[in-house]
């Protein structure tokens, strides 16, 4: 009996710190066959069970769980057992305790709910008849843990109770979000409706509204047939075709109709236009004759084409300057601040699940300023492209301004101000050197009042002049060189040339050959006060190391790079060798040596020196670290002096005890984190002691004397 | 059995034996059974029970979320199995219904025509039980915790009241309004109790650890305060005031006699005293877990021989002997904690309401048929549910 409990303890041991999904079968089977036997055992082993059960491993309890369930539909007496204390079963297994979750691995807890419960629905439909408690258990998951015992997923409430804290401050957030939204967009509100005004009187004073618009031509074309029997328009407007004007053009003064008719079509619409009014008065034969007479055209067979722009352009003039600058403002307000405003409203309150007037008066806030974007884009303003150069910088915020043309700067310099711009007066004409010369002159920025000394190095004038002596140097130098060589030789030296990378110039080369004057002369002041100066104060000391800095050149030639091949191969603790490619030290082991592929030194004197070196070290160590004494005081004080590296065996036996189940998920390791590395620095006792004590300083120190002052602060 | 029996059918016996010993076995063996069941009605957790004392027949229930029902228990139907029924509830669409969690129901001592029933909404109400009408409504300053009519007065109608002050109220159904204001607690009444023995005595239980006798006729003051030292500690100590707990106490009973007051307390501990003398009778009865912030509703069961006690204890109830302080048994059903429980002691059937919404009914287990000649025919009937055999595959090999 004994050996068979023994056994059974073993094997429930076995099974439930393996760590696996799925159990054992054969140990299984062997404890099945056990627990057959007699209805001790299945009481021992419902014992053992709950013990297992109620151990922080999720994957203990799973492996437990699932002993449980087997033994569940084949022992009447290991039911009874169990649904007697149905109660803590459930707690431990389906969560039912809120204050009580199921213990890490998550994901293994997961499983072993979802387990739980379908296992709880198979026995309640398979036992339930029989056992009241069970059926009390399922109705109790069922209806006050709101468990669905259908759903896949399984939540049950305390799940849901937390999921639901998220989704109640989630909503909250979304609220005040709501609220906030909701007081901006009424102190808005009437801003928003005003430009929404402005922009629609602007539009209306550009361009009536087509209703309105065709309202006067409808009246015009049917009721007033007076003015087109009029004979009066046809004469007069053949001649000011470059402004035609429609029969009802008082109306829009200050518009001109959109029309792009070429110059000929607009005669010919006008007449078109009569004679559509003719066709409406429905007497065309008669009239049409008098009208044939009239206008010296010889029959009706003309065809006439009309192209009706679709897009609406407004020229600006100055009649309307004021009203387009002012629809262009208020545009770009409803474009750039109301329409992402509103639109970030409408998110917020769908987010918010708003849905009263406010959301319903964000949505027709859109749709209006869309309308009135829409328009915009439909109305496409003639000025734009007109205006461009002059609007562009309050238009589309360019990074530069455009600056009138400066009084003083002249692309082409006449002769008689050359001078004045520290410039030879230009030979005349010769087309060869006008052209770099040209060239080159707008890139100076020029100031007048610059001092143009052409010996001063720095300014425009000796550059130039240094260009043109070289320039002048090479041409004759080219032209000595050869007769017909040298265009062959300057496509290849440009080919060379494009190739080449550009480089920017030092100091030395920009000073080539010249004899800077002021370089490498140092203003020495004798004093360091303003005005109690000494009469020899601009003295200029000459440095000759300076002057040297401005001519020479230095290029470092470090030679080629040689990767390291060898390796330290000093041997480790561990058996291995040293890994590390130095090139003469290893910053372990020191002068790195031949060695043999063991790790030893080759050379005799070598060996014998290590050898040395290692008695003296062991026998520094030996003399202070008793393991015995030290691993009294790591339990004492809880920190590790490492005496498990000197006492060898015994600690190693029981770091083994501590990993009992080498199977199971490690609970602790998971908590390796950088976070917790960090804070394992960080909160370690000695750095902690170590800031305490720099903050203490620090706090002492503003008590003192003339903390305040800087010079004493850093002592 | 055959022997008590035998022994009443010669006279021998006093007949009140037979009965004793009949309905201490059946308080014994009281267990879930699956025959009985009691309709689920309510949402919440269930706060108070009661049994109506001259039939035994119908029983009111009253719920966190407001409800009452009032459930029939008699079996007519002559099937073993059997649902108790709710007759009637006043539940949501009742214009009347509680607003809030219903502390307590109490039936009319002497007629199931009424009942009253208080709650956190600060009211006491008494109803017609045939029209489910209310009848009369009393209001408090505080929520009220517990309240309690005098099962054996007939001169008076006074339904003692505990809230949230520290005032007892007495409300007359007489002249439906509170005649009396008992004075001396200084925390909230959690429980009161009238005698079962005396028409005017009252016992008191409170949040300042004390429980005080009155006798409502004097005006002056309370009769005694329980003192769980019995005036012996206290006289060394500099503190003069008796405690009966260390804690807040929240639960009262009398037993069937009225000669002794069960207390229970937050201190996990129950106490027994003597009602008349106020004395502390030291009987141990262990740890009685008890964290619960209101009125905890415990019973006693009668005509027994010792007689027991039965005290929610977390999600179980646990069966004492009233005057050893042995504990008998454990009755676990409940699947969260247990709040009140209520003894039916014609049938000694147990009810007991807890926070699952469960209402269970604890049966006397029926005595197993004695196994005759026919052995092998009694050995199938007992196992005539598949779900009690054990279902170990055949083969030696798949265990």
């Amino acid at each position: 009996m004994a050996e068979m409990d023994q056994r059974l303890a073993q094997l429930v041991e076995c099974l439930t710190t393996s760590g696996e999904p799925q159990l054992n079968p054969e140990q299984m089977k062997e404890l099945k066959k056990i627990c057959r036997s007699s209805d001790d055992h299945i009481s021992h082993m419902y014992h053992l069970l709950m013990t297992q059960l109620n151990q922080e491993h999720a994957e203990i309890r799973l492996s437990a769980f699932q002993i449980a369930s087997e033994l569940f539909t084949r022992s009447n007496h290991f039911r009874t057992l169990l649904i007697s204390n149905f109660q803590e079963f459930l707690e431990l297994t389906v969560e039912t305790d809120y204050e009580q979750p199921l213990p890490p691995p998550k994901e293994v807890a997961q499983k072993l709910k979802a387990l739980a419960i379908k296992t709880v629905q198979d026995w309640h439909e398979k036992f339930g008849e029989a056992y009241k408690k069970l059926s009390l258990g399922y109705h109790f998951l069922k209806r006050n843990k709101k468990v669905d015992f259908q759903d896949v997923r399984t939540r049950t409430l305390a799940e849901k109770k937390r999921e639901d804290e998220k989704k109640q401050r989630l909503e909250n957030i979304y609220k005040e979000k709501a609220r906030k939204a909701n007081e901006e967009m009424e102190e808005m509100m009437d801003e928003i409706h005003a430009t929404l005004t402005e922009i629609e009187s602007c539009f209306k004073l550009l361009l009536p509204d087509p209703d309105e618009f065709a309202l006067p031509m409808e009246e015009t074309g049917n009721g007033d047939k007076d003015v087109f029997a009029l004979p009066v328009p046809a004469v007069p407007c053949a001649d000011d075709d470059d402004d035609e004007q429609p029969c009802c053009s008082k109306d829009l003064a200050p518009v001109t109709l959109p029309n792009n008719h070429s110059e000929n079509a607009a005669a010919a619409n006008l007449c078109s236009k009569d004679l559509q009014s003719d066709e409406s008065d429905g007497d065309y034969e008669t009239r049409g004759q008098a009208f044939l007479r009239d206008h010296g055209l010889g029959s009706h067979k003309y065809t006439l084409s009309l192209e009706i722009p679709t897009d609406l352009k407004v020229s600006e003039n100055e009649n309307n300057t004021d009203v387009i600058n002012n629809l262009k403002d208020s545009l770009k307000l409803a474009k750039n601040k109301y329409w992402p405003a509103v639109q970030s409203w409408i998110q917020i309150f769908t987010k918010a699940g708003v849905s009263d007037h406010s959301l319903l008066g964000a949505i027709d806030l859109k749709a209006k300023l869309e309308c009135a974007l829409k328009k915009q884009k439909d109305i496409e303003l003639e000025c734009k492209d007109k205006k461009s150069e002059a609007v562009s910088a309050s238009d589309d915020d360019d990074d530069f301004e455009e600056v009138p043309e400066k009084e003083g700067y002249e692309p082409r310099i006449p002769d008689h101000l050359r001078e004045e711009y520290g410039l030879e007066p230009e030979v005349p004409p010769s087309p060869g050197k006008k052209a770099p010369a040209k060239s080159l002159a707008p890139c100076f920025p020029l100031r007048r009042k610059r001092n143009n000394d052409p010996l001063k190095p720095t300014c425009v004038a000796a550059t130039l002049k240094v260009m043109k002596d070289q320039l002048e140097k090479r041409t004759p130098s080219t032209s000595s060189g050869g007769g017909g060589e040298p265009s062959s030789r300057c496509e290849t030296q440009e080919g060379e040339l494009s190739k080449a990378p550009v480089v920017p110039i030092g100091l030395d080369l920009q000073y080539w050959g010249q004899e800077p004057q002021t370089a490498g002369k140092i203003l020495k002041v004798a004093t360091q006060h303003r005005f109690w100066a000494s009469s020899e104060m601009d003295e200029e000391v000459e440095s000759k190391e300076l002057e040297a800095m401005l001519k020479t050149r230095y290029v470092s030639f470090p030679g080629k790079f040689e990767p390291v091949t060898h390796n330290c191969r000093h041997p480790l603790d561990n058996g291995s060798l040293c890994e590390r490619q130095d090139r003469y030290k290893c910053p372990f082991h020191g002068k790195i040596i031949p060695r043999d592929e063991i790790g030893v030194a080759i050379n005799p004197e070598d060996r014998a020196r290590e050898e040395k070196q290692r008695m003296e070290k062991e026998a520094q160590e030996q003399d202070w670290r008793d393991p015995e004494l030290m691993r009294e005081i790591e339990q004492a004080t809880g920190e590790d002096l490492g005496s498990s590296r000197y006492s060898g065996k015994g600690k190693r036996a029981k770091r083994k005890g501590k990993k009992k189940y080498p199977n199971l998920t490690d609970l602790k390791q998971k908590a390796n984190t950088s976070r917790s590395r960090l804070e394992k620095k960080v909160f370690n006792t000695g750095s902690v002691k170590r800031v305490i004590s720099a903050m203490n300083q620090m706090d002492q120190r503003r008590h003192e004397k003339f903390a305040n002052q800087f010079n004493y602060a850093l002592n | 059995m055959l022997g008590l029996l035998w022994a009443r059918l010669c006279g021998l016996d006093n007949p009140v034996r037979l009965r004793r010993a009949e309905a201490t076995r059946r308080v014994l063996s009281l267990d879930l059974n699956k025959d009985r069941d009691v309709e689920r009605l309510h949402e919440n957790g269930i706060n108070t029970l009661d049994i109506d004392p001259v039939e035994g027949r119908y029983m009111l229930s009253g719920g966190a979320d407001g409800i009452i029902v009032l459930y029939d228990l008699a079996n007519l139907t002559k099937s073993p199995s059997y649902t108790c029924k709710a007759i009637c509830k006043v539940g949501k669409s009742h214009p009347d219904m509680h607003k809030f969690s219903v502390e307590t129901v109490q039936w009319y001592p002497h007629d199931t025509g009424i009942f009253t029933s208080s709650s956190f909404d600060k009211t006491l109400k008494t109803w017609d039980t045939n029209s489910l009408q209310l009848a009369e409504v009393f209001h408090f300053e505080g929520t009220v915790y517990s309240h309690h009519m005098s099962p054996l007065a007939t001169k008076h109608s006074l339904i003692a009241v505990g809230t949230k002050g520290p005032k007892v109220q007495l409300c007359d159904l007489n002249s439906g309004s509170c005649s009396h204001i008992l004075q001396g607690h200084r925390g909230e009444v959690l429980a009161v109790r009238w005698s079962p023995r005396y028409d005017y005595i009252l016992a008191t239980a409170s949040a300042d650890s004390k429980v005080k006798l009155w006798d409502v006729r004097k005006a002056t003051g309370c009769l005694m305060t329980l003192d769980r030292h019995n005036g012996e500690k206290s006289k060394s100590s500099s503190e003069t005031i008796n405690t009966a707990h260390n804690g807040r106490v929240n639960g009262l009973c009398f037993t069937s006699d009225g000669l002794h007051l069960l207390t229970v307390g937050t201190d996990d501990r129950m106490r027994l005293w003597n009602s008349a003398s106020g004395v502390n009778t030291l009987v141990n009865y262990g740890k009685v877990c008890n964290d619960s912030r209101k009125s905890v509703k415990f019973t006693v069961s009668e005509g027994c021989s010792p007689d027991f006690v039965f005290v929610p204890c977390d999600g179980t109830i646990a069966l004492y002997t009233i005057y050893s302080g042995e504990k008998i048994s454990v009755l676990r059903g409940h699947y969260d904690n247990v709040d009140c429980c209520v003894f039916q002691p014609q049938l000694q059937e147990l009810y007991s309401g807890g926070k699952d919404c469960n209402v269970l009914a604890w049966v006397p287990a029926v005595r197993e048929p004695v196994p005759d000649e026919d052995s092998a025919k009694s050995g199938s009937n007992r196992h005539l549910n598949p779900a009690f055999e054990d279902a170990w595959s055949s083969s030696e090999e798949e265990g």
